[in-house]
């Protein structure tokens, strides 16, 4: 697996997550087991997740609540320890690696922006010392004045005035605290920034401001992005590559041109028929069937399986693996005409 | 022409504060046919939901309703009793909300709700009410309802629980629905089955809906006519298409810019600079004007109402023929 991704790392990838694992103890406290003779019981909610982003590219994951898109996101930066697999960021294992101090300079590396940006900027703090918060652990920088023009610099990279710096967070808009959080992110020079949803809290004309406020920054100053996401169309703006997540594990991976060209996987054919559509085209559509399961108790085989149209014998039985970035038997067996079909009926 | 089943006109919502009188909603007229599907957008705070809330007289003080009126079938009803609205709400206007959890009870079991839901407004006994409840989980497609409808609020899934909330809002066959965000608590694929659901019960059912949304891409799919609202006031009304395809206020036009979209190739979303005016500070002459890109003159003075333009109604100075301010 090691012998894998130092190749995977000498081909290009800055990021590499090979197989990564999380199970989470859902078990019954241990009285309540004791008296019904319970088993412990574990959920899977990522279960062997493998994919590579190059220097500069923005990956994407996709996929519905429950499918693990966030806990990808936040054993990637560390936040949760990995249950199993590794991630390694610019050929230094997060995961395995003995080596704290190398871990430690790479922390400074990767920064987060989080969903909520009412809930991730402290209400006590002035913008200036949350923004200053990174520079100051890192040690960036020691003298006061430094630091407050280098605050002023990241304030205006992102578009807001370097005299906001006094306020509070309650006295900006959603769009603009969303601002703050990407200059904290930025505060450490990172180079690789995990996007947790950026703009799902946001309305639709602030959301395009920060998502070109975004690639913008990301043209400069030649970031990473693992970009989290439940909506397609956001994810079609950002990303050039698509990882597809369905209860834990990635159903389909492909470059993001290709995904909406010629979408392979059944259940990533499913999710694009399902997203209104504003062009109003009126193309044929699948109607989509059902919810995704529990992953206390997935389904057998490939856990698509009860939802897909293209159902046999063997997805009931059989996980499918991942050739060439899709896992599907029916892709594998050449069975996708079917569907076509289906959608002509 | 047929007599629509909700018809707003010039309605105010205002909200007396400290710091004076905030106008929350500011001359908004429109009408919804029988069987119509009336889109309302906007930003956070455009006063959507608020409209939704002074219709079914749920505002609650400091809020208050300071001019215009709200007729249902032709008759007043926004000057009702509060008993003789509380017959309305339910039973005339049926109401879908943003979060199935939070307008569930859960300490009720699903049965529950829907038979005491029903037996409020029609005169049948509990055994024919609770056949009409599970005719209903069956018609909002639940299976197996039968068995589901002994179940308790948290022992269904999101979907499921906007399906049961649908079948509640259409218990006693209202002629009105106000579905505020119905699809926004949920996924994708889920939200496509609870449009393509709520759609399909209105045109059986000839029932008007006036649905609430900030997704455009919702609109587009289920909506016959939108209304773009902006800072309380419409900036905007008229056919799907119309506005969907050829917005034409400088606000709507923006706003269809700034979705990304499936379809779509290009590098840049369009932006509209700056955010929405606080109720406190809303400018003089046309709200939207700070944000313009085809401001001049006459928009800094006086206040755009809608002219009909095309199949639409759009309030913007551009598409008046007199572009001067009155002197």
């Amino acid at each position: 697996m090691s012998a894998q991704a130092q190749n995977a790392s000498t081909s290009g990838a800055f990021v590499t997550v090979r197989d990564l694992k999380k199970t989470f103890d859902v078990s019954k406290p241990w009285l309540e087991r004791t008296i019904e003779r319970a088993p412990k019981q574990f959920l899977k909610a990522v279960d062997g997740v493998t994919f590579d982003i190059k220097k500069g590219e923005t990956f994407a994951l996709v996929g519905e609540s429950g499918s693990g898109k966030s806990t990808v996101a936040r054993m990637v930066v560390g936040l949760l320890p990995v249950s199993g697999g590794e991630v390694m960021v610019d050929g230094i294992s997060m995961t395995t690696t003995v080596d704290s101090a190398a871990r430690e300079k790479l922390r400074r590396r990767i920064q987060m922006i989080f969903q909520d940006p009412y809930a991730s900027l402290n209400p006590r703090w002035r913008v200036q010392d949350i923004i200053a918060e990174p520079i100051r652990a890192f040690n960036l920088l020691s003298s006061p004045k430094d630091i407050t023009d280098r605050v002023g610099e990241l304030l205006t990279l992102v578009g807001l005035s370097p005299l906001d710096g006094v306020k509070f967070p309650h006295q900006f808009s959603g769009g603009q605290r969303q601002r703050v959080a990407i200059a904290r992110a930025l505060a450490s020079n990172a180079e690789f920034i995990v996007c947790d949803e950026p703009t799902s809290a946001l309305d639709v004309s602030v959301q395009a401001q920060i998502l070109n406020l975004m690639r913008d920054l990301q043209d400069k100053m030649g970031l990473t992005y693992l970009f989290i996401s439940h909506n397609l169309a956001v994810v079609r703006h950002m990303a050039s590559t698509i990882g597809v997540m369905y209860l834990g594990r990635l159903a389909e991976v492909s470059a993001a041109k290709e995904m909406f060209r010629s979408p392979r996987h059944p259940y990533t054919r499913m999710l694009l028929d399902a997203v209104p559509d504003l062009g109003m085209s009126g193309r044929a559509r699948i109607p989509v069937q059902g919810e995704i399961p529990s992953p206390i108790n997935p389904p057998s085989g490939c856990t698509f399986h009860p939802r897909c149209p293209l159902v046999n014998d063997r997805c009931r039985s059989e996980a499918p693996l991942p050739i060439a970035g899709v896992a599907c038997h029916a892709v594998q067996e050449g069975r996708m005409g079917e569907m076509a079909a289906r959608k002509l009926a | 022409m047929t007599q629509p089943v909700l018809s707003v006109r010039n309605l105010k919502v205002e909200f007396v504060t400290r710091r004076g009188i905030l106008r929350a909603i500011d001359d908004v007229s429109f009408d919804i046919a029988p069987g119509e599907v009336l889109g309302v957008v906007g930003e956070s705070g455009a006063g959507k939901s608020l409209t939704g809330t002074a219709i079914i007289g749920l505002i609650d003080p400091p809020g208050r309703i300071a001019g215009g009126e709200v007729l249902l079938q032709g008759s007043r009803i926004d000057n009702l009793e509060k008993e003789a609205m509380r017959k309305i709400r339910g039973k005339r206007i049926g109401m879908i909300f943003q979060d199935p959890l939070t307008s569930l009870n859960p300490l009720f079991k699903i049965s529950e709700q829907l038979v005491e839901t029903i037996q409020t407004h029609t005169d049948m006994n509990a055994a024919q009410a609770r056949q009409r409840a599970i005719d209903l989980l069956t018609e909002v497609g639940i299976p197996a309802p039968e068995k589901r409808i002994d179940g308790y609020p948290h022992e269904f899934s999101g979907g499921m629980r906007q399906r049961v909330v649908i079948a509640l809002a259409l218990a006693a066959e209202p002629e009105l629905i106000i579905a505020d965000e119905p699809t926004t608590a949920l996924d994708v694929s889920v939200q496509a089955q609870i449009i393509t659901l709520l759609k399909k019960l209105c045109r059986e059912r000839g029932t008007a809906v006036m649905l609430v949304t900030h997704d455009m891409g919702v609109i587009a799919e289920t909506a016959d006519r939108v209304a773009v609202m902006y800072a309380g006031r419409i900036a905007e009304i008229g056919p799907v298409r119309e506005v969907v395809q050829k917005a034409r206020h400088p606000y709507a036009k923006g706003l269809m810019g700034a979705i990304p979209t499936l379809e779509s190739s290009a590098e840049r979303l369009m932006q509209i600079p700056g955010a929405m005016p606080r109720l406190t500070a809303i400018p003089k002459g046309c709200a939207f004007n700070p944000r313009c890109t085809e401001v001049f003159a006459r928009c800094h003075v006086e206040r755009p109402d809608v002219i009909p333009v095309g199949l639409s109604q759009v309030a913007c100075w551009l598409y008046d023929t007199r572009k001067e301010a009155a002197a």
